[in-house]
């Protein structure tokens, strides 16, 4: 019967203290809202560069005079190096095809042959990108004597990377320093909110209340709060996604709606951050009550 | 019940009080009678261990106050009704949310917490104001709020500090006659007052207080 008391309890204060509340679910929403905006902002950054990164895959270009058996040995070969995760095959008949496609004249009538070589384009995994694994890559490929040229952008390739590690710094520190400043506005304002609950504290202590029955509604409380907190920062981020959308601002790659990880993540550190910053309030001013 | 040996207790200001020695057994009534700063705030909060002697010690239920835990202050609480001059009720709550509080804190059924709220508030007259809330009542009436959550669950010792001194004349004995019928229902009770004139009229044992020292303990 003391869980009724402590479940009555958390809820009755909640509609006992109905404005530090709404205040404290107004907080907890505003610091979800700006990291998860963050969040997004950063992912989608690094989708679209990402995207980018991966336009430039590797083209091996074949000698003349390779043998359709040595370019399948030397695809299997490549198929199975770790972190390929596509190979596509050109023969020279398709290179030709494309030529003729995008210049409009045919090889064949105008040279008489076709001096196009076939080539194989090789997709990296996006964990496997980088300049070194690449270059490694590379050096394995030397010592095939079929392979006649590999076209690599190591330059715009390594920008791209530095780019990309840039922002991952960036953001990091700027989602930590916005979690810090949120953290801190949040448990200030929750120990608002307990502060006003003081002459309730001191009075159930006063009565024999143990530390877990005086904690226990608080934390429930707090719960709630996180949890309706989560739930409108969530609410409101898909409503941001969906008016960028509307409005033609931009259609955003990553959304959170995709990521239902990311929701439970938000709802999960609401609880955390309202249940934990609510406790701790009350445990200080245990401090100072009789 | 209750054992004070040998105990000083300093404050950052001074010493407040001095080698204080006393026993008070079960249904004893005991005014602790001194003017004000004498101490007598002090010795009830040693009862209820919120404040803790530099010397000496002080012992409630067999339990001293030099070993005692944390866990034990709540337990020995819960066997303690304190009645303060301020009256400590939750200005937020109904009368009946009042008196019931110690009881929802045991973990009581609500129908049985309903029969001792009713039967309690029928004793003190407080029947037709459950539903009210404490600023609707007088100050008469809501030290008898404060008096039935205090023994709501029949403690084994009241503490009263100072319950009359917001309270008219007539206020002040309808709360001093509860206090007495708390005490002859069984209950031991340390009233703290610094009216002369409530020993004359209701005698008991009396310890009297001056500067934090017991200057006369006098037995019935």
């Amino acid at each position: 019967m003391k869980l009724g008391y402590i479940i009555n309890e958390g809820v009755a204060g909640i509609r006992r203290s109905k404005m530090p509340f709404m205040n404290s679910v107004f907080s907890v929403t505003i610091a979800l809202v700006l990291v998860g905006v963050g969040v997004l902002f950063v992912d989608n950054g690094l989708k679209y560069i990402g995207d980018l990164q991966a336009d430039y895959d590797l083209e091996i270009f074949m000698q003349n005079d390779a043998s359709s058996e040595e370019i399948q040995e030397l695809a299997t070969i490549i198929s199975e190096y770790p972190g390929v995760i596509r190979m596509d095959y050109l023969s020279k008949q398709d290179a030709a095809d494309l030529y003729s496609a995008e210049f409009g004249e045919n090889l064949l009538t105008l040279l008489g042959e076709n001096p196009l070589p076939s080539s194989l384009r090789v997709t990296f995994e996006e964990n496997y990108r980088s300049s070194v694994y690449i270059q490694a890559f590379l050096q394995s490929m030397k010592q095939f004597e079929t392979i006649d040229d590999v076209l690599f952008q190591k330059d715009l390739f390594n920008r791209i990377q530095v780019i990309m590690q840039t922002i991952y710094t960036i953001a990091a520190a700027a989602i930590f320093l916005v979690i810090l400043v949120t953290v801190f506005l949040t448990a200030n304002n929750l120990r608002l909110m307990i502060l006003a609950r003081y002459e309730f504290i001191e009075a159930i202590r006063l009565l024999g209340a143990s530390d877990f029955m005086i904690k226990a509604p608080f934390f429930l409380e707090g719960g709630i709060l996180g949890f309706l907190g989560g739930t409108f920062a969530v609410l409101i981020i898909v409503g941001l996604e969906q008016a960028l959308a509307a409005f033609n601002v931009i259609n955003l790659p990553v959304r959170i709606l995709d990521y239902p990880e990311v929701i439970l993540g938000t709802l999960l550190f609401g609880i955390s951050l309202s249940a934990l910053g609510v406790l701790k309030a009350v445990r200080r001013m245990l401090r100072f009550v009789a | 019940m209750i054992s004070f040996e040998n105990v000083h207790l300093r404050y950052d200001t001074g010493i407040s009080l001095r080698d204080l020695n006393f026993f008070i057994d079960k249904d004893e009534f005991v005014y602790l009678f001194g003017p004000t700063g004498a101490g007598k705030s002090s010795i009830l909060k040693m009862i209820y261990m919120d404040l803790f002697p530099n010397d000496g010690q002080v012992e409630i239920f067999n339990i001293g106050s030099s070993k005692v835990k944390r866990k034990e202050i709540a337990h020995i609480r819960q066997r303690i009704g304190m009645v303060f001059q301020d009256f400590k009720l939750l200005m937020d709550r109904d009368i009946y949310s009042n008196i019931a509080l110690p009881l929802e804190l045991r973990g009581l059924k609500p129908n049985e917490i309903r029969s001792k709220v009713v039967r309690k508030a029928d004793e003190f007259g407080l029947r037709s104001r459950l539903n009210h809330f404490p600023h609707e009542l007088s100050s008469g009436e809501q030290q008898m709020v404060s008096l039935a959550r205090a023994v709501i669950d029949s403690p084994d010792i009241l503490l009263v500090d100072e319950p009359t001194a917001h309270l008219d004349q007539e206020s002040a004995a309808g709360v001093t006659d509860a206090i007495w019928k708390v005490h002859d229902s069984g209950t031991c009770v340390v009233f703290a007052t610094n009216k002369v004139e409530l020993p004359k009229r209701e005698p008991a044992r009396t310890i009297s207080l001056v500067s934090g020292e017991i200057i006369i303990d006098r037995e019935l």
